[in-house]
């Protein structure tokens, strides 16, 4: 599993996180982001706060942006950098339908998401997973941490929060989960990372991809994280 | 063509009255003093062929190969002017890479193909240009397997994606022709070159659209119709050129290359023994393979 | 000899190194905020321009004009905001020529966003873009870096975690338009007040989506200078004055002049004997 230390690099005793990497004043996702494989396709999932330093800028902030059809990202990192990639990607992609008269495959977004990342690395703090449905291909997940490598997984967590979940997820997840399992699975992930981790917070969106399209929920904090559930996309 | 000699026919940018550009015209013409290429799409694969004229008893026998590579998956043989072609298959290869760099995939064909056309296409309309003098036929299998983003890590769940609409066509062969003036169509046979007219008739003859035609018939088919196409033009020498490219599970696993001396020389002994039979005015009607034989009653 | 000149940058590394701060841009301490309501959207802004310590000016306009429905609240380095909306203010106008079709909020949103992150967080604006178009009310906050967040009331600047907290603890849905110029007003009050950087008076600007914009300059004046308790001009004729002229006894002397006359040396002999 691929960690994103979406809020910068580890210090000199590689533990303690250097936030200094952020350019003052910018807007940062101290997240907790993940996407699973299921039966039927993809899940993802996100928390909902976004900082800059202590102060929270945005408490019901949607880090999970659609760049296809059934193509979508979760962003941590930098909130400018990886909106900008995000939207870069989102118009080839589409140019790309446009012009080969067929839905973008995943793989190509991830190799879109990868080119950017990787080849503006010094430049970018942007820890992605994408994950998307095609009919040929079924549901993928990839994950882009911070040099730009690419990385295809059965599911993927990232952003600051994802270090306090490993062991949940490595305890509780199965492959071929049906889509009530994985998505409890991806909410009592989130619930525990927005527990233990400071920097995440708010609600929990999540959005689920499949042959039928893609499908929002929203859980609150007020309900116990519980609801409402699925919302129109 | 009663506008000659009214200077309409001097310039790529100059449409003449009558809505034509004779430039492209005249590199049309060019083409048909090539020699003969096709290409064949089965379901199982491509196969391309082309009759090389012989132009001089000191080349080498086998070199100077007019089919090329353009990436593992397609091959692309033209006819008429041959740096034209070479200049185009250079083109082709650019596309192709740039494709994979930005995509980490292989190229569909049909993409290729799209690119190429409006490549051709852009040669008609400047005054400093002139057109392209070939047409080329572009053949390629696009990957029916899942494929993996080039350097990725790692390669999902055990169990596979999940999801996955089974049963839904995906890759396959494709076969495309494209001309000087940038027109290009997908085919299931396509011909060009100076016995092209011979050799469509002989195409049409095969029923590729049903897809009952197997790549390895598809291959003795291919020289059969290249040395069909060739009668007209006896008196030169000429060589051979085949080359094919198979689905995964075939003989080539889905990359372009020449057909095996074997099967090559099994095509072509079969293909001059066809024209034999042909000479000898049906007095063995049925000589051959059985299969050959129906053929050769329609 | 030809070619650049790099003395100065020099020296301000070494300077630098010794400890010596870089300058710094003017920025405006801010409370500026935004807020949707039924039918269309409200910001505003306090007056206050400071340049380190020194309020500069104590009733500047933080609203700036970007299209007759969609207006912007500029936070950060003064000039930036200023160039960085006329210049969008400009591209969008023409945009809006070119395609014979009314602007968008988002269109500037994704202008601007695109500009500020090509800049990477050098052009310090900090923006609250507000409007309605024929797809509905908009209201987003740009950072200086390109991030882009829509909420459906928003505040930004020194002062933004004051005024939050009043949308916080106020704010409803569906609010009415004079519920959401209150609140946007008590939010900058709140700014004002409890912030150091902001200061002065509330700017408003109200865009509707049935209605012309209103661009309410100094909508409260919760600063103004009161009326002094006591009156501090003194009567004429406080201050005693001469009429004469006086000159003192040492000031004689200068009026005076003594002359040495010289007499008969065997007379004065004669004296002493």
């Amino acid at each position: 599993m691929i960690g994103h230390g979406a809020t910068g690099m580890l210090g000199e005793d590689g533990i303690h996180v250097d936030m200094n990497h952020l350019k003052s004043g910018e807007v940062n996702l101290g997240t907790s982001i993940m996407a699973i494989n299921f039966k039927d396709g993809v899940i993802l999932g996100a928390d909902s706060r976004t900082t800059t330093g202590a102060y929270i800028a945005n408490r019901v902030t949607d880090k999970l942006t659609q760049v296809h059809d059934t193509i979508w990202c979760c962003r941590s990192g930098s909130a400018a950098d990886t909106q900008a990639v995000a939207d870069i990607v989102a118009y080839h992609l589409n140019m790309y339908g446009i012009t080969n008269n067929e839905h973008p495959s995943t793989q190509v977004a991830a190799s879109l998401f990868q080119e950017l990342c990787y080849e503006n690395k010094d430049m970018l703090s942007a820890g992605i997973i994408i994950a998307g449905y095609d009919p040929r291909h079924g549901g993928q997940v990839y994950s882009i941490p911070l040099g730009g490598s690419l990385h295809k997984q059965p599911f993927s967590i990232g952003g600051s929060g994802s270090t306090y979940i490993y062991g949940y997820c490595d305890a509780n997840w199965k492959e071929d989960m049906t889509e009530e399992e994985g998505i409890k699975f991806v909410r009592g992930a989130l619930q525990e990372a927005i527990k233990w981790d400071g920097s995440s917070g708010g609600v929990i969106r999540l959005v689920v991809l499949t042959s039928k399209g893609a499908v929002r929920h929203l859980y609150l904090p007020d309900t116990g994280y519980t609801g409402p559930g699925a919302t129109q996309s | 063509m009663t506008s000659i000699g009214t200077g309409y026919d001097l310039s790529n940018s100059v449409f003449s009255p009558d809505g034509r550009n004779f430039q492209v015209e005249y590199a049309a013409k060019a083409v048909e003093n090539g020699g003969t290429a096709i290409g064949i799409r089965c379901k199982d694969g491509v196969v391309l062929a082309v009759e090389k004229i012989i132009t001089s008893k000191l080349l080498k026998p086998g070199a100077n190969k007019k089919i090329a590579t353009v990436d593992r998956h397609v091959g692309i043989v033209s006819a008429g002017l041959n740096p034209d072609g070479r200049h185009f298959v250079a083109r082709a290869r650019d596309e192709a890479s740039s494709w994979r760099n930005v995509y980490k995939a292989p190229v569909p064909t049909s993409a290729l193909a799209n690119r190429l056309g409006s490549y051709v296409q852009a040669f008609t309309l400047y005054s400093s240009v002139r057109p392209f003098g070939v047409t080329s036929i572009v053949g390629g299998w696009d990957s029916e397997s899942e494929l993996a983003v080039d350097g990725q890590v790692g390669t999902g769940p055990k169990s596979g994606a999940g999801g996955r609409v089974e049963g839904a066509k995906a890759g396959g062969p494709g076969l495309y022709m494209i001309e000087p003036s940038g027109l290009y169509w997908g085919y299931y046979g396509a011909a060009t070159g100076k016995g092209r007219q011979a050799a469509k008739a002989e195409l049409e003859k095969l029923d590729l659209v049903s897809g009952n035609l197997s790549l390895v018939d598809a291959v003795k088919e291919a020289a059969r119709i290249i040395y069909v196409a060739h009668e007209d033009s006896k008196d030169k020498d000429f060589e051979l050129e085949m080359t094919w490219i198979s689905s995964l599970d075939g003989p080539t696993k889905g990359r372009h290359e020449e057909v095996p001396k074997e099967l090559f020389e099994e095509a072509e002994n079969a293909a001059k023994k066809a024209l034999e039979g042909e000479d000898d005015e049906e007095d063995e009607g049925a000589k051959g393979t059985a299969n050959e034989g129906e053929r050769m009653e329609e | 000899m030809a070619g650049f000149d790099f003395s100065n940058h020099n020296r301000n590394v070494a300077l630098h190194a010794r400890g010596v701060p870089l300058p710094k841009a003017t920025s405006t301490g801010t409370t500026i905020v935004g807020c949707c309501y039924d039918g269309g959207v409200v910001i505003a802004a306090d007056t206050r321009a400071t340049s380190g310590p020194i309020v500069a000016d104590k009733n500047c306009e933080k609203l700036h004009y970007i299209a007759p429905k969609i207006w912007c609240a500029g936070a950060g380095t003064a000039a930036d905001t200023e160039f960085t909306t006329a210049l969008i203010s400009s591209n969008i106008e023409l945009h809006s020529l070119s395609t014979g079709r009314p602007p968008r909020v988002i269109t500037c949103m994704t202008m601007l966003k695109q500009h500020l992150f090509r800049y990477q967080g050098h052009i310090g604006a900090y923006l609250v873009v507000a409007g309605v178009d024929p797809t509905g009310v908009g209201l987003f906050t740009v950072h200086a870096h390109g991030s882009t967040d829509k909420l459906p009331y928003v505040t930004m600047g020194s002062g933004s975690l004051a005024a939050m907290s009043v949308f916080e603890s106020m704010w409803k849905p569906n609010l009415s338009r004079e519920d959401a110029i209150n609140l946007s007003a008590e939010a900058i009050k709140a700014g004002i007040f409890n912030d150091l950087g902001s200061g002065s008076n509330v700017d408003v600007c109200v865009i509707q989506q049935d209605g012309p914009t209103q661009l309410l300059r100094n909508y409260m004046k919760p600063n103004e200078r009161g009326e002094k308790e006591r009156n501090y001009r003194f009567p004429k004729g406080t201050t005693a004055w001469l009429n004469q002229k006086v000159v003192l006894k040492e000031d004689m002397k200068k009026y005076v002049v003594v002359e040495e006359v010289s007499g008969d040396k065997d007379l004065a002999m004669d004296v002493d004997s």
